[in-house]
C-alpha cells in the first residue's frame, strides 16, 4: 500500500500531471460591447497572428498577449497552431521589416489583460477561464 | 622498295597525293585523324548530355530555392505582406537564373516582376513553376502560390558554359592520349620499320651487307623480321655466288666449245626437219662456199642430192640414230665436184645435228688407188681384172642396157716383133695399138688388154651388125698401119677380132668371153687380118674383110 502511495505522489509531482491540472481551460474574451458572440477558431488564428486586425462586427481588433514568465501564452499557441511560444516570437521578428502587421499587444499577467478587454471595446484576449470576470465576454473555448 | 609512279585513275592518284608516302607519316596522321573523329563524337555525345543534365540540375535548383523560401513566402501570403513578398521575390531575384517571382495570396497579387509574356517556344512548364503556397498554421488549407520564372538564355547559356568546359576537357585528353599513341607507335613500330626500310633500301646483295639488329629487339616481331630478312638475304648472297661460279663455267665451257667449232675441220650445223640450217661453223663455209649461211637448205647446198639429203634426216629422225652418206656434189658457182661424208644425228624433237666432211682428196685417191688397180700399166687401158669388172657389172642379174658387143682381139705377127726387135719394141707396139684402139671406138666404150697380146673391147648400145664390123674393121685397120719403133724403123703388125653379141637374157660374162673368143679363133684360122662375127651361141657367122 505505501508503495503505491508513493507512486500516486510521484504522479501527481510529474509535469505532465501538473499540466493537465494547470490546462484549466483557456477562453477567448472580448469587450461585451464589441458587438460579437462567438468567433470561429480561424477567426481568432488570423486575429492573433496579424492576418486580419478586425472584428467580424467591422471594429478593429487589439489582441492581447499574456507575456512570459505566465504559462497562458505558450498554451495558448500550442493548443491554437501546435507551435511553440518560440516559434511565435520567430514568427513575429520575421515581419518586422515590412511593418505592415504587428505582433499582440504585450501585457504582463492575465489580470491586466481583462482589465484591458474590460476598458477596451476592440480588445481581445485569452485567459484562464478562471480569470473570466462578468465584464467580458466569451467568444470561443480553447479545448486541449 | 619504291612504290610505282603511276597508279590508275586521275580520282586515286589526285587522293594519293594528299596520302603521305611514309609510314612514320602515315600513322601519326590516322592516330591524329581518329583521335579528332573521337575527340569530336565524344565532345557532341557529352555536349548533348551535358546541356541536358545541367539544364535538370537548374531546374532542380530552381524547386530547391521555391523550398527554401517557402516558409516565408507562406506567412507573407498568409498575412498578405507585399513587403514581406517583396523582400523574398528580392532575395530570389538575385539568382541569375530566375528571370521573374509572382506571388500571390489568394486574388490578390502580391509582389509580380513579370511584365512581358512568356516566350511560347518555351516549354511552360520550365517557363513558371509554381507552387500551391499553405498557411503556415494550417497545411491543410491554400493561402497563395508563388510562380517562379525561369531565365532561358541564362539556362542555355550556363548549361553551355559547362559543356564546352567538358569538352575542352576532352580534347585535352583526347590530344595527350593521341599524341602519347602516336609516340608510342612512333619509337616502337613505325621507326624501327622505317629503320629497316630504309636499310634495306641502301642494301647491296652483292657485299653481302646485313640489316642491324638493335639489342633488347630481339624477341619481338621486329626482332624476328629482321633476322628472318637477314636469313634471307645471306641465302640470296649464296645463290647468287653459285650463279655467278655456274656461270663462270658455263662461260669457259662455251668458250672452249666455240672454239672446238670454230677451229674444227669438220663443218658442223644444226638443221631443223626441213633441213634447213640454223646454225653453221666456219668450217662448213669453208667447205661449201659462201652460199653456206644460216638459213639456206642443206639439200640445195648438197645438189644435186636433195633428195637424198631429206631421205637421210627422216631416216635419222625415225630411227633417231645417225645416218651418214658420202656424196659427190657440185659446188656452187662453178667450183667443181667435190665429195662430202654427211652425218645426220637427232638432237631433238625436230632438231638435227649434222656434220660435213670434205672427203675430196680421200675420194680422189681412193679412184686413184681403184684405177690402179684396174688398169694397164703400160698402155693405160682397163687391165683383165678391170675389164671383168665392167663386164659383171654391164651383165649383172636384172640389168639389161640394151644390145651390147663384144670385140675379142689378137694381134698378128707380135711374137715375131717381140723376138727379132726386143721387148721395148713390143711395148711400143702394144701402146701404139692402144692409142689405136682409143680412136677407133667410141668415148662409151670399154678398152681392155686382157693379157699379152690379146685386147677386148665391149660395145655397149651396139644395136646391128654392121656398126661392130664397121668399128672392128677400123681398128684392124689403125693396127696394119706400120708402127715406128724407134732408130728408124718401123714394123706392121695385124690384128684378128671375134665379135660376139650378148644375149638379152641368160648371158654371162664367161660365155660372152668365150664365143667371142671362138669367133677370133676363127678369124685366125680363116687367114688373119679380119673379123669373125659370132651373132648367137648357135651360129658363128664368119665375116672376113681385108688385111
Amino acid at each position: 500500500m505505501r508503495r503505491i502511495a508513493c507512486l500516486l505522489v510521484l504522479v501527481a509531482l510529474s509535469p505532465g500531471f501538473s499540466n493537465a491540472n494547470d490546462a484549466a481551460e483557456l477562453v477567448v474574451i472580448v469587450n461585451p460591447d464589441s458587438g460579437i458572440d462567438r468567433l470561429t477558431r480561424d477567426e481568432v488564428i488570423d486575429i492573433f497572428l496579424g492576418r486580419y486586425r478586425k472584428l467580424p462586427s467591422g471594429r478593429a481588433a487589439l489582441p492581447i498577449d499574456v507575456s512570459e514568465p505566465s504559462t497562458e501564452r505558450a498554451r495558448f499557441y500550442q493548443l491554437l497552431v501546435k507551435k511553440s511560444s518560440a516559434e511565435i516570437s520567430s514568427y513575429w521578428a520575421r515581419l518586422v521589416f515590412s511593418g505592415q502587421t504587428s505582433p499582440p499587444f504585450q501585457v504582463p499577467d492575465a489580470k491586466t489583460a481583462v482589465e484591458l478587454v474590460q476598458s477596451n471595446p476592440n480588445a481581445i484576449a485569452y485567459v484562464d477561464r478562471a480569470s473570466v470576470t462578468g465584464h467580458v465576454k466569451v467568444v470561443l473555448e480553447i479545448k486541449p | 622498295m619504291k612504290s610505282s609512279p603511276e597508279s590508275p585513275g586521275a580520282p586515286r592518284r589526285h587522293l594519293a597525293g594528299l596520302v603521305p608516302r611514309s609510314i612514320v607519316a602515315r600513322t601519326s596522321l590516322s592516330i591524329l585523324l581518329l583521335a579528332v573523329a573521337m575527340g569530336l563524337l565524344f565532345s557532341i555525345m557529352a555536349s548533348w548530355r551535358v546541356r541536358a543534365a545541367e539544364y535538370d540540375r537548374l531546374v532542380a535548383r530552381v524547386d530547391e530555392l521555391t523550398s527554401t523560401v517557402e516558409s516565408t513566402v507562406s506567412i507573407a501570403c498568409f498575412l498578405n505582406d507585399a513587403t514581406l513578398a517583396k523582400e523574398i521575390a528580392a532575395g530570389l531575384m538575385k539568382n541569375r537564373i530566375i528571370a521573374g517571382v509572382r506571388i500571390t495570396s489568394g486574388k490578390n497579387s502580391l509582389y509580380s516582376t513579370v511584365t512581358a509574356t512568356p516566350d511560347p517556344h518555351h516549354r511552360a512548364e520550365i517557363d513558371a513553376l509554381t507552387r500551391k503556397i499553405h498557411s503556415p498554421f494550417d497545411q491543410q488549407s491554400v493561402v497563395g502560390e508563388i510562380t517562379m520564372y525561369v531565365s532561358h538564355a541564362e539556362i542555355e547559356a550556363q548549361s553551355a558554359a559547362y559543356s564546352r568546359y567538358t569538352i575542352w576537357i576532352l580534347s585535352l585528353q583526347v590530344s595527350i592520349v593521341a599524341a602519347a599513341v602516336a609516340a608510342l607507335v612512333y619509337l616502337l613500330v613505325t621507326r624501327p620499320i622505317k629503320g629497316i626500310s630504309d636499310e634495306l633500301h641502301r642494301l647491296e646483295i652483292r657485299s653481302g651487307m646485313q640489316i642491324t639488329l638493335k639489342a633488347g629487339r630481339r624477341k619481338d616481331e621486329i626482332g624476328q623480321l629482321v633476322v628472318d630478312v637477314n636469313a634471307l638475304i645471306s641465302r640470296l648472297t649464296d645463290v647468287l655466288a653459285t650463279e655467278r661460279d655456274l656461270r663462270l663455267a658455263q662461260e669457259i665451257s662455251e668458250r672452249r666449245m666455240r672454239l672446238v667449232l670454230e677451229k674444227a675441220d669438220t663443218g658442223i650445223l644444226v638443221l631443223d626437219k626441213n633441213g634447213a640450217i640454223q646454225s653453221c661453223n666456219p668450217a662448213f663455209v669453208r667447205i661449201l662456199g659462201p652460199t653456206a649461211a644460216p638459213g639456206a637448205l642443206l639439200g640445195d647446198l648438197l645438189a644435186p642430192h636433195g633428195l637424198t639429203v631429206a631421205a637421210i634426216i627422216e631416216e635419222s629422225r625415225a630411227s633417231n640414230e645417225a645416218r651418214d652418206a658420202d656424196l659427190e656434189i657440185d659446188l656452187a658457182a662453178g667450183r667443181g665436184k667435190a665429195w662430202v661424208e654427211l652425218s645426220v644425228n637427232s638432237l631433238g624433237p625436230n632438231l638435227f645435228q649434222a656434220l660435213v666432211s670434205d672427203i675430196t682428196d680421200r675420194k680422189r685417191a681412193e679412184t686413184a688407188a681403184r684405177e690402179l688397180a684396174s688398169r694397164d700399166t703400160l698402155t693405160g687401158l682397163l687391165n683383165r681384172r678391170g675389164f671383168d669388172a665392167v663386164l659383171a657389172n654391164r651383165l649383172a642379174p636384172g640389168r639389161y642396157d640394151g644390145p651390147m658387143a663384144l670385140l675379142q682381139v689378137d694381134l698378128d705377127h707380135f711374137k715375131s716383133v717381140n723376138d727379132s726387135y726386143g721387148h721395148e719394141a713390143g711395148d711400143r707396139v702394144l701402146r701404139e695399138v692402144a692409142r689405136v684402139f682409143e680412136r677407133a671406138v667410141r668415148r662409151s666404150d670399154f678398152i681392155g688388154r686382157m693379157g699379152g697380146d690379146e685386147f677386148a673391147v665391149l660395145l655397149p648400145g651396139i644395136e646391128c651388125v654392121a656398126r661392130a664390123k664397121e668399128i672392128a674393121s677400123s681398128i684392124i685397120a689403125g693396127v696394119s698401119e706400120p708402127i715406128d719403133i724407134g732408130d728408124g724403123r718401123s714394123v706392121r703388125v695385124g690384128a684378128s677380132i671375134g665379135v660376139a653379141f650378148a644375149e638379152p637374157a641368160m648371158e654371162t660374162p664367161a660365155s660372152l668371153l668365150r664365143r667371142a673368143d671362138i669367133a677370133m679363133y676363127r678369124a685366125k684360122q680363116e687367114g688373119r687380118g679380119r673379123a669373125c662375127v659370132v651373132e648367137s651361141p648357135d651360129a658363128v657367122e664368119s665375116a672376113s674383110d681385108a688385111a
